[in-house]
This record gives C-alpha cells, structure tokens and sequence, in this order.
C-alpha cells in the first residue's frame, strides 16, 4: 500500500480519530494512555501537508479520552468524551485548557455526536446508561434521555435533527424522536434486538443467509459501535462484541437485520457509513484490522422470502499492530480516504481504494 | 403458556413450572469393549427407572402417567423393548404408565424430556420421566446409515436431501474446513475434555448422577472368540475416560474419515453404551404430594432449528442463540453449559461462534468433560447431558443451566434448565 501516511501519539493510546467537517487536512484524535484504563487522556490535533501528518496542537486531560466530535458551526471547535464523565470543549484558538466543561455523567463518557443539520446541539452517551443532549453556550444538559444500561455509541440521524439513536451493552438499538411527547418512555419510539432473529408474526421459524446457512443471531450480547448510512434515511449499521456487522431498516424493528458481513475474527469497535457511496462502510475490529465492506444493496439480490443478504468484504487493511479503535472516512476529495487509529499509538491515513482494486 | 423473558422472570418460581426431582444415568461405557458391552439397552433403561423410583421413595409410581424414552438404533424404534422394560421393572403398574419412544438422533433424550415437559405444561399429565437408552454395541452394525431408503433420494437433485446419509465424519471435516478448526485446537479439546472428565470421577462428582449396572460380562480374545465363563458384574464407572492422554499421543493418530483429514478417533466423541432418565412433574403437584424438598431445578425450555446436513455440527451454534433470544438470556446469565462434544471441530467451531473461548477456558463449557471422554450414546445423551448439567448446578451453586448438540441430517438442539 503506497499510499499510506502515518503518525504517532507517542504514550498514548488513541480510541477515536475524526476528520474535521471544515478543512481537508485536518484531524482530531482523542486518546488515553495506559490503553484507557487509568491516567490522562491527550487530544491529538493533526495537518496533513506535503511533508506528511504533523502534530499541530495537543490539549491533555486529566481522564481518558474516549471519542471527540468535531463543531459544525465552529470549525475550531472540538467537544471531547473522558473517563471521568465529563465532555470538554477545546478550542483551536485557545491553549491548554477547555472553553467549557460539561459534567453530569456519573460514569465514563463513550461517545459525543455532534448534530449534523441544527448544528446548535450535540450528544453524548455514557456507562451511566444514559444519553444527555447539550447545547455548547450551556453548561447543563437540556435533555437526558433514559437507557438504563452501558451506552457504548450515540448518534444523531444525519437526515433529521429530532431523530437520535443509540446502541448498549443489552444487545438493543434505541430509537428517540424528540418531536414525540415527553410521555412515560422519554421520547423512546423504538427498540431493535440486534441479536434476535427476525420475528415473523406466529412463528419462530429462523431464515436463511443468502450463503445458504440459517440464521438465528447471536446470543445477546454488547453492542459497541453503530452509524447512520449517509444516503437512506432508514439504514443504520450495528457492530458489537459478536464480531458481526448488521445493517437494519428502522421501519421494521422486529424484522431483523437486511444485511450481514461476516469476516471479523474479533468484536468490532467502530464502524463508519462512507459519505461517497450508499452500500460501502469501514469497520476497526480488536481483530487489527480495518475493513471495507458492501452491504450488497447496489447488487442484484432474488427478492426471496425470508432470505437475509450477506455482504461482501471488499477490502481488509492490516497494518495495524494493535486493537483497531477508531476510523473515519474524509469527506472531501475523490473520496476513499480514510484515516484509522489503533491501541499501537498510531493514526494511518489511507487510500480505500487501493484495497478495492485488489 | 408463554415463554419467561429475561433472567428474573426465567428464575421466577411458578406453580405451573416443570420441575425435576431426579436425573440419574447408568455409567456410559465403550462399545464392543466396556463393561456395559453384554447389556441390552432395555436392561440399561429398567435399571435407571428403577434407580428413578428409589431415589422418589416418597412418590407413588402409579402417579407417573408416561415416559418418554430416546433411542435411535433399536430395532422398531426400542418402543417395544422399553415398553416390556417398564413393565419388568418392579414397582412400575402397567395400567398407570404408559410408555413410548422418541427418535431425534442424537437429541433424542433431550426431545424426550421436553415432551414430558410439554405433556406436564399442557396438562395432559402431570408427572412423567425423560429418558433415553442406547446400546450402541449391540445396534451399531448400520453406521447409523439407513440400508432400505427410497432409492430416489439417494439421486436427489437436492444435495440438502443427498447429504443426509453422509459420514458423520465427513460432516465433522467439512467444519473442520470452511471454520479453521486445526487440527491442534481439536486434539487440545480432547486432552481438556479427558481431564475434566478424570478429575470429576476422581473426586467422585459423578458419584450422586450415576446408578451401578448389575449385568453380565463376557471376556474375549482379539478374534473374538470368548474366554472362560460369563460373569456378573457390576459396573459403577464410566470406562471411556483416559486419564493422562497428552496432546503428543493424540497427535499421532491418523485421521479416521479421510486420508488428508483432523478428526480422529482420539478427538472424536466415543462410540458407548448407556442410558438415563430425568424425573418431571408440574410444581403444584409436587407442592400437593409434598415432595417439594426434592426439587432439584426445573425445565425452562428448549429450542430446534435445521442447518445444512453437510456440516449439522454447527448445529448448537444455531439452537442456542435461537433458545437465549427468545428467553432473553446473555450468555453472562448461564453458569453453565453442556455442549456435546460429537467432534471436536464441532464444538470447537460451537464455542467459538458463540463467543464462549472464555466460559471453555474458565471451566463453564463442559466443566466435568464431554463426549470425547465420556461417549456418546446416541440415545441417551440428551438425558445424560441434563444429569451431568443438573449435579453439577448442585454442586457449584450455579443457576441457570444450557445443554445442546448436534443432530445428524443437519439440526441443532437446546434446552435451558436452572437449578433450584
């Protein structure tokens, strides 16, 4: 692979890396040291230029550092996850310390989106089994949306600002609409078993993989990493400890996943829908590796029924020498860059497309 | 009659539950060679519903209202030879027991306990015995492949249909294959499931499950022939484990199913002989006969599904998921799981897909050995299965109990039991 570039964080173990929405060549990656499990956490800001990935600015933590979430409508902004349940706002302008610090989470804080189309909010997801939704002028929460168990992921559907999801160590999908009433379930309008095999009304009779084998699930267990697809407003692909990636339609929640992609030999840690086209998503598994995938719906499929599609790798990147924890796919450009992080101190940049033409 | 969802509700103690007041097994020995080689298996099953009723002295057996027994190999599907068992057994009224047979390969006894359990949850009766029994010495001789089968099927354009009367071996290799199952990673499960299943008899953990066998035994030379009298024996022991197998003996076994292959006969499970049965009755009537100071733990429920026939070893990687969904259970709410060891590949592959490499290496997968030390009596093994599982709950305080396998023609099977 030619067209790899390389940075390290040295005494850092980096577990979420993110493109900025603004420029091309920069990249922010939230890291801890000690693999997370105790000491300080460090915000790597790095340019990308002629010479390579350069270290711009770092911004430590007194926790780990779990995710990060770059503003979009500050591009100098930056909100970051620690292990101490706080999220801090660091901004480019600003040396060594946060522009705010938001805590409330009693536990770790896994994971911060920033909402995609208002702008004005963002999200975060904790092992307190909550997800709380700030505004980054306020230094209290505006929302706290119940979950009741370890939330590794949370997200804000890219197609509708009210639409927020969440995956957890009870093997569930969560679905919130903020536009329903506060009523007795706190804006919950859908709950999907990863695990199970779809329901079919009177019946537990399992499906078929379009590989021929049956399909029954997993035994319930935690789901780590999920993400919206860019292009159909109803796709979100799920990962977990289970190694198996699903793809599900949130209008049929008990119909069980429309696509699986088997090939990881470890849980999965972190998936990503590319924003260049609506069937192809990275994955970073405990496995080392980074994987491309298609979740086959640009092929022909035989509408049977009963018959669950399985996807096709397209693509597997090992360069990685530790845990894979994070990956990003650029926005900008051809499209096919990716960047991806791992327990090895590294950040790799890279060319999707050179494992595609394999 | 719907089925419990999550832990609390699955360990909930309801009067409509099926509870089990004994599960006993006769030793499961070697075909052709153990000590149970001279036994017929109608004498291995009125030995063990014999042990049933002495360990319920307190139950009147004119209340047991049927028994379903396993059995695969038997000619006109055993259900005669159980049938006369039953009535040979002293203390058994013929006019208040009835008897029949079940037949699901290798889950036969399995699929035995859970019809009483379904015959208990429906109210057709109220108490009733699982059991299976297999000699698989005297009942062999086919391979288990079937002689007189519609010739068509055997040209089936349909390879699901061709397949099911491949090898068990072959179907063994096949996993082996398309699942990287080494053949390394085999033989160490055999050296674990030999050691296992040592130390259990060594510490005498089996001791409460099995009941002795008084039967005949006849010594012969290697060409067969026999060698002084028949004797009468008592036989206590399961006889297939072999303590102090080391990896670097199993290694040097060829392969037993093709030239090129990893199954052996040192990491495939053992061709035996044995039977067992499991007492069950609705928990009302156990509460009304006061016998409820003999529950030992319920039947929760148990779960089917099909897969190809050319590699039914994935089998319990299929059934299980399927049971554990529908009860809502993780794999973190199970203290144990009995996983039957047909091949190595098998349950290696089972382990794997079910993301328990942690429960095997911790001792939660097949704690006390399996069918690689054990034996595999085809139609006895559900049933032997649910006496190991529920002895050992007892004995380290577990709850919530999995056991499952394989089933030939390409099946898996699961039942989810908990201890009380």
């Amino acid at each position: 692979m030619a067209s790899l570039l390389e940075a390290r964080t040295p005494g850092f173990n980096p577990y979420s890396v993110k493109y900025s929405p603004y420029y091309d060549s920069r990249l922010a990656v939230a890291s801890s040291s000690n693999y997370g499990i105790v000491g300080n956490g460090r915000l790597f800001i790095l340019g990308l230029g002629p010479q390579g990935i350069a270290i711009e600015k770092t911004y430590d933590t007194n926790d780990a550092q779990y995710d990060l979430a770059w503003s979009e409508i500050n591009e100098n902004q930056c909100a970051v996850a620690c292990g101490d349940g706080s999220i801090k706002l660091f901004d480019l302008n600003v040396p060594e310390f946060p522009v705010m610090n938001f805590h409330e989470h009693k536990r770790e804080t896994f994971s911060v989106c920033w909402n995609p189309l208002t702008k004005d909010t963002f999200l975060s997801s904790s092992w307190d089994g909550t997800v709380k939704i700030w505004s980054p002028t306020r230094p209290a929460s505006l929302k706290t949306l119940p979950v009741g168990n370890c939330t590794y992921s949370a997200s804000f559907s890219p197609h509708n600002p009210s639409l927020i999801s969440c995956v957890s160590s009870d093997s569930h999908l969560r679905l919130f609409d903020l536009r329903t009433p506060v009523n007795a379930k706190y804006h919950l309008v859908a709950q999907i078993p990863i695990h199970s095999p779809p329901s079919i009304p009177q019946s537990t009779i399992l499906p078929r993989l379009s590989n021929g084998t049956t399909y029954a699930g997993a035994i319930p267990n935690e789901a780590l990493t999920h993400d919206w697809n860019k292009y159909s407003d109803t796709v979100i692909a799920t990962g977990g400890v289970d190694r198996t990636i699903r793809t599900f339609d949130i209008r049929n929640p008990t119909g069980g996943p429309t696509a699986v992609l088997l090939g990881h030999e470890f849980a999965v840690r972190k998936l990503q829908w590319s924003p260049h086209a609506r069937d192809v998503l990275a994955s970073a598994g405990y496995d080392m590796t980074v994987r491309v995938w298609s979740d086959g719906s640009a092929m022909p499929f035989p509408q049977e029924e009963n018959v669950i599609r399985v996807g096709q790798e397209l693509g597997l990147m090992n360069r990685h020498t530790e845990f894979c924890t994070g990956v990003d796919w650029c926005l900008f450009g051809t499209g096919g860059w990716v960047a991806s992080v791992g327990w090895d101190e590294r950040v790799l940049v890279w060319d999707a497309h050179t494992l595609l033409r394999r | 009659m719907s089925l419990p969802r999550g832990l609390k509700s699955v360990l909930t103690k309801a009067p409509t539950d099926v509870v089990i007041l004994s599960a006993l097994r006769t030793p499961i020995t070697r075909s052709y060679k153990g000590g149970l080689k001279d036994a017929y298996p109608e004498e291995l099953l009125s030995t063990v519903l014999k042990a049933t009723l002495d360990a319920n002295p307190n139950l009147d057996p004119k209340l047991i209202e049927d028994v379903a027994v396993g059995v695969v190999l038997n000619e006109l599907g055993g259900s005669k030879a159980a049938r006369m068992a039953l009535n040979h057994t002293p203390g058994f009224d013929t006019s208040s027991t009835s008897l029949y047979t079940a037949n699901r390969a290798c889950a036969s006894s399995l699929q035995a306990i859970t019809l009483v359990a379904s015959q208990i949850k429906t109210e057709m009766i109220s108490v009733g015995i699982g059991a299976g029994m297999e000699s698989m010495t005297r009942n062999y001789g086919t391979r288990a492949i079937p002689v007189d089968v519609w010739p068509e099927l055997k040209e089936s354009p349909v390879k699901e249909a061709r397949d099911c009367v491949m090898s068990m071996g072959i179907t063994s290799e096949n996993v082996a294959e398309r699942y990287n199952v080494s053949r390394e990673d085999q033989d160490a499960l055999a050296v674990e499931s030999h050691a296992r299943a040592a130390r259990a008899v060594k510490e005498g953990w089996f001791d409460k499950e099995v009941v002795p066998v008084h039967t005949r035994f006849q010594e012969v030379d290697k060409q067969g022939n026999k060698v002084g009298e028949e004797q009468r024996v008592t036989v206590t022991k399961d006889d297939g484990i072999r303590e102090g197998v080391t990896l670097d003996k199993l290694a040097k076994l060829k392969p037993a199913f093709k030239p090129d292959g990893r199954s052996t006969a040192g990491n495939s499970s053992q061709v035996s002989d044995g039977a067992a049965a499991a007492l069950l009755m609705r928990r009302s009537t156990a509460t009304e006969l006061g016998l409820t100071g003999q529950i030992m733990g319920k039947f929760v429920a148990s779960a089917v599904a099909g897969c190809k026939p050319d590699e039914m070893g994935i089998g319990p990687a299929i059934a299980i998921p399927k049971l554990l969904n529908q009860l809502g259970l993780k794999s973190e709410d199970v203290d144990r799981w009995e996983i039957n060891e047909a091949f190595a590949s098998q349950a290696l592959y089972c382990v794997r897909e079910l993301g328990l490499e942690k429960e095997l290496a911790a001792g939660k997968v097949n704690p006390d050995g399996g069918a690689i030390a054990l034996g595999h009596p085809l139609g006895a093994t559900g049933a032997r299965m649910v006496s190991t599982l529920m002895h050992g709950l007892q004995r380290t305080g577990g709850e919530v109990g999995v056991v499952s396998m394989c089933i030939g023609t390409g099946m898996g099977m699961a039942g989810v039991f908990v201890r009380e």
